[in-house]
């Protein structure tokens, strides 16, 4: 007899847990990572594992150092000349930090959407074959596929098929913002990185990002910033709560926004001030 | 209610909402703790104006059920309640559905003294006495904890539960003795078996109240566990 308990029913299959990862379910794991801005320490401390083929979510108030974190995941923050960084980024057991790493080759693996959609002044179709030029691919016929692929694994492919070849600028905010997306799909990173990626949009594209973030799980690990707590819920399997540079509780999303461990948590997710 | 923690939102208008449920679960509370006084009341004393009182006054309560649940879904749609908020409109949903049917009843018990029973028949009413006294004391205790959100209260007034299904027992024995010895008696039992069995219900819908407050303060399910599990929070 098949013995059903109401938590086993509340939890979903690929729900894992957090303190007991294996190291094949770990896409990145971040250790005692410190991050300074001058004399201004902006991560304290930080160490967390991001599982494999999940989306996990940073929250927390302006200047808590989510997007700081986000951007330490593919050296962003290198072009900041006055930041220094104590600590470690493992990306397959190889800290992204140490001297011999080619940082356009990380960047290649670990993608990245902003807050607001940057399309480069080209044509729809040269946007997303962007990186792959980059790389040295010139094969019409590949170039045609990853095109393709890319822009029906963002949901676009529909809406621009017909006109791949027009300026990528007359597209509207929602859509340029999944052409984004597809640029950053199309040269296959393993994981993906989103900077608020929806709070430039309206309603509705953001709906239509959050369905694709979901189906983008399938492919790649997706590390997601927002502002938006109920968009957090909504999308993520972890969540990560952080406040003043630190890691206040990282919990699956379910349990956070249900019943937090932390008092500030529970604060801040429940619109309180402490 | 600073217990609640409710006045500190940023939003001063989710604190009003928020307020303004609580205050209607109060008011349902006390509205079915009078029905329940005043069906006992009406059995003892055999009032019948006052058994009518309540079963006309029982559209009150469900009222007060229907315009809750309407505030609950409203502010769900507005505020998207999340953590402990979430775990009190929850609470509140559960809460005000087994206090409709205390309300519930009480009509029944009412409906009791409407019969016509046969004066040697109305001694059998007595036994309920007892019974319906632990029983108001229960409701009364669950609705203070309510108030206070008081996870202690919760926990010792659920074990109060045991006191009455003993109690029950107890009075269905004793009239199962009875038609047994006499089968004429049968219709007559029967009504007081069923004011027995409304009293022990309403121990039942409190318990679950005490589960719904539990879950409320301590994010715990507390509902289908053993004694043993409660002991452990």
């Amino acid at each position: 007899m098949i013995s059903v308990t109401p938590t086993a029913l509340a939890d979903s299959a690929n729900k894992i847990d957090l303190s007991n990862l294996s190291p094949e379910q770990v896409a990145l794991s971040i250790d005692n990572l410190n991050l300074y801005y001058g004399e201004k320490q902006a991560l304290q401390n930080i160490s967390m594992a991001i599982p494999k083929g999940q989306v996990t979510a940073f929250i927390g108030p302006s200047g808590c150092g989510k997007s700081t974190l986000l951007r330490c995941i593919n050296r962003m923050n290198d072009l900041v000349d006055i930041c220094k960084i104590t600590g470690e980024i493992n990306l397959h057991g190889e800290n992204i930090y140490g001297k011999h790493v080619d940082v356009a080759e990380l960047r290649r693996k670990v993608g990245m959407v902003f807050q607001r959609p940057n399309p480069f002044p080209k044509s729809i179709y040269e946007n997303v074959v962007y990186g792959l030029r980059i790389k040295g691919e010139n094969n019409r016929r590949v170039l045609d596929e990853a095109v393709e692929k890319s822009l029906k694994s963002a949901a676009l492919w529909n809406e621009v098929k017909d006109r791949l070849h027009e300026s990528a600028l007359g597209l509207s905010g929602g859509q340029q913002q999944r052409l984004v997306i597809a640029r950053a799909i199309a040269i296959q990173p393993e994981v993906l990185l989103l900077d608020e990626p929806t709070s430039a949009l309206d309603p509705i594209s953001t709906l239509t990002i959050e369905e694709l973030i979901n189906d983008l799980k399938e492919q790649f690990t997706v590390v997601i910033v927002t502002h938006n707590m109920q968009q957090a819920a909504r999308v993520s399997d972890q969540t990560a709560f952080m406040y003043m540079g630190d890691l206040i509780e990282y919990a699956d999303t379910n349990t956070l926004f249900t019943t937090p461990a932390k008092k500030k948590t529970e604060d801040y997710i429940t619109g309180r001030y402490g | 209610m600073d217990s609640l923690n409710i006045s500190r939102h940023i939003s001063g208008q989710f604190n009003e909402d928020l307020e303004r449920v609580i205050n209607l679960v109060m008011q349902m509370g006390g509205l079915v703790e009078k029905q329940l006084n005043e069906a006992l009341l009406s059995v003892s004393q055999a009032d019948e104006e006052l058994a009518k009182k309540v079963l006309s006054n029982d559209y009150q309560v469900n009222n007060l059920e229907v315009v809750i649940d309407d505030e609950c879904t409203r502010v769900i749609a507005k505020r998207q309640p999340a953590a402990g908020d979430l775990r009190l409109v929850m609470a509140i949903i559960k809460t005000i559905a087994d206090l409709e049917r205390i309300g519930d009843e009480a009509t029944k018990i009412a409906e009791v003294t409407l019969q016509s029973l046969s004066s040697q028949h109305k001694e059998l009413l007595l036994n309920l006495d007892n019974l319906g006294r632990r029983v108001l004391e229960c409701l009364q205790l669950t609705l203070d904890a309510f108030t206070r959100m008081d996870v202690e209260a919760a926990i010792n007034i659920h074990k109060m539960d045991e006191k009455i299904d003993r109690e029950y027992e107890a009075i269905m024995r004793q009239l199962m003795t009875y038609m047994m010895e006499d089968p004429r008696s049968i219709p007559q039992v029967m009504t007081v078996i069923w004011s027995a069995r409304a009293l022990e219900r309403i121990g039942d819908r409190c318990q679950n109240v005490c589960e719904y407050i539990i879950y409320f303060v301590k994010g715990k399910v507390v509902r289908h566990t053993t004694k043993e599990d409660m002991e452990t929070l």
